[in-house]
């Protein structure tokens, strides 16, 4: 009985603890749940929610924006560019560095790569402005080497963006990245490695017949995410590495949200359009996930 | 004799390989390292010979007065105050609220455990999105507040389950015989949890610390008035190259103590500074967020 009672009175201790955890995630994760019914409505800030009701208006408004098209090229062409480029990257330097046998310059090497995952987009565009600008290293390389004779600048062009965009998005995860990849490649069995010398493979034979498979469920699995991220072309690095001159090539749907939605006060159409990249999104996790079953054998969920 | 040729050949050719790995790898290292060398050595230089360009590895005309300007600059030593307090203040609220719910969803005989841990796990996959975020902020009057940078960072799930999985693999008894003592459930975390689980809670803060440090977008987004600007909006500002001139300009008294000054060693100057905090506690990031994700890669 006293038993009971002291447990009784221990989780009410508990739950009075939850409590206040219960109402901020109600309030900071669910209650913008709710509000995605805004899209479905045209909301102005100050009325009740719920008060004009226009059906999908808001989405079908999206496909008929003149900028539409644009924007979905734009957001599929750096995503996929980022996929193409930067999935199999991490894959390519944790295998060479699996291969170096220097401890010393293989943690050396491997310190240095991920520093850039730990610095802020904001910091990244300096570093572009500087090194890009027209009094930047390399307009003064290659003006040396005498390949153009007078500095291009690079960041107001609209035909470099994509692919400045996408080295900064390699150069920045793609260290951080390989830890994940050369933790799977430890988790190998070593005993395949001497039974595979033992059959007479060479250095590329380990890799592709050992290393590679070991780490396959690993690269999967990332590939399903980025999959399924594929809307999520970035956004903090467009609007800090675009400008004006470059919108045409760096508006994805992520920064037409917050450029129509929450800077020109289109609530309601603004979120029309994130939900409907949200739930294209999730879609899409499936149909890979799917595929990935079929003929991978592996999957997430 | 063919054998050993053959296998004389392979050596050679896997010593190849092996210099062409190094040389890769040096390569990659150093197109990692040298923007920040490059702006180094720009930030030390004097401002009007900077401009000349040419300058790779080290300065060509030694100067400090893009520091001197900088910590003479009211406005950049605000934005750093802001950004240390936001760092304190959202890494330790964020620490002791997700640890406690971390703790809270470990205690195997605690009957709402599964419901709480749900309840948190589902934010990780389903968010009302940017605009009613935005909107929320708005209705709760947060926006332009201090209070901004904490409050919505309180609970963090992604940071839940890595403390989560931490603590439930501590032995059970630690806690039961506190219980028996009669410890309240929050001196329990206080004074066995947190010290027990310290190396997940390092990791944590650091992941934690370097997000506010970094975060440049919910500040224009939220603080848009400018009273709570940080290191980074600060920054930015300077990045647009008419700012920095106008900031030179506009202190008369500043501009004639440093005449050596020009926006581009100022912009390579500020991002040094803003870069330096991340570098020094990098040797710490390594000890325990590598520890960190693989964990969660394991168990997550």
């Amino acid at each position: 009985m006293a038993e009971l009672w002291r447990r009784v009175r221990r989780e009410r201790q508990i739950w009075l603890l939850c409590i206040p955890m219960i109402a901020w995630v109600l309030t900071f994760s669910y209650y913008p749940m709710y509000g995605l019914f805004i899209s479905f409505q045209n909301y102005v800030p100050g009325h009740s929610m719920f008060s004009h009701w226009i059906g999908f208006d808001n989405f079908v408004r999206f496909f008929n924006e003149p900028d539409c098209l644009q924007i979905i090229r734009n957001t599929l062409v750096i995503s996929g560019l980022n996929l193409v480029i930067g999935f199999p990257a991490p894959i390519v330097l944790a295998l060479l560095l699996n291969e170096l046998r220097g401890r010393v310059f293989k943690r050396t090497i491997q310190s240095l790569s991920y520093i850039p995952y730990f610095i802020s987009w904001v910091v990244v565009a300096n570093i572009l402005i500087t090194l890009l600008g027209s009094d930047g290293v390399l307009n003064d390389i290659l003006m040396k080497l005498g390949l153009i004779h007078e500095p291009i600048e690079f960041l107001m062009n609209g035909n470099y963006f994509w692919g400045i965009l996408v080295t900064s998005n390699v150069w920045k995860d793609m260290g951080f990245s390989a830890i994940i990849y050369l933790s799977a490649i430890a988790g190998i069995d070593k005993e395949l490695y001497e039974a595979g010398k033992v059959d007479g493979l060479g250095r590329f034979g380990l890799i592709r017949h050992i290393t590679l498979p070991g780490i396959r469920s690993t690269a999967v699995l990332l590939l399903i995410l980025a999959i399924g991220g594929i809307l999520n072309a970035g956004f903090e690095q467009q609007l800090l590495i675009g400008n004006p001159l470059t919108q045409d090539h760096y508006e994805v749907i992520d920064t037409y949200v917050y450029r129509f939605g929450v800077q020109l006060g289109n609530y309601s159409y603004g979120t029309a359009v994130g939900l409907m990249k949200s739930v294209m999104g999730l879609v899409l996790v499936i149909l890979a996930n799917r595929l990935s079953k079929r003929y991978m054998q592996s999957s997430i969920f | 004799m063919v054998e050993t040729s053959s296998s004389m050949q392979s050596s050679l050719a896997s010593r190849l390989a092996d210099i062409a790995i190094i040389i890769v790898l040096v390569l990659l290292g150093f197109v990692v390292i040298y923007p920040f060398i490059n702006l180094l050595a720009l930030s030390f230089n004097d401002g009007k010979d900077a401009a000349r360009g040419g300058i790779y590895f080290f300065p060509r005309k030694l100067s400090f007065s893009a520091y001197g300007m900088l910590f003479e600059n009211k406005k950049l030593l605000k934005g750093l105050s802001w950004s240390v307090l936001r760092v304190i203040v959202g890494t330790c609220t964020c620490l002791f609220m997700t640890g406690l719910l971390s703790y809270i969803i470990s205690i195997r005989t605690f009957s709402g455990r599964k419901f709480m841990r749900i309840l948190f796990f589902m934010t990780m996959y389903f968010s009302g999105g940017l605009i009613p975020t935005y909107i929320l902020m708005n209705q709760l009057h947060l926006t332009n507040t201090f209070q901004v940078y904490w409050i919505p960072g309180l609970f963090n799930a992604y940071f839940m389950l890595l403390m989560a999985s931490y603590i439930s693999d501590l032995p059970e008894a630690l806690f039961e015989s506190a219980r028996i003592d009669g410890a309240g459930e929050l001196r329990i975390y206080w004074r066995i949890v947190i010290p027990v689980a310290m190396p997940v809670f390092a990791a944590v803060s650091i992941y934690a610390a370097v997000g506010h440090w970094n975060s440049w977008f919910d500040v224009i987004l939220y603080n848009f008035n400018g009273k709570f600007d940080t290191l980074q909006v600060y920054l930015r500002r300077l990045l647009l190259e008419v700012e920095a001139t106008q900031q030179i300009r506009d202190q008369q008294l500043l501009m004639r103590k440093f005449q050596d000054l020009s926006p581009l060693t100022l912009r390579a100057a500020t991002t040094i500074v803003v870069t330096v905090p991340i570098l020094c506690v990098y040797p710490f990031l390594q000890k325990y967020f590598i520890g960190g994700i693989t964990l969660g890669s394991v168990k997550g």
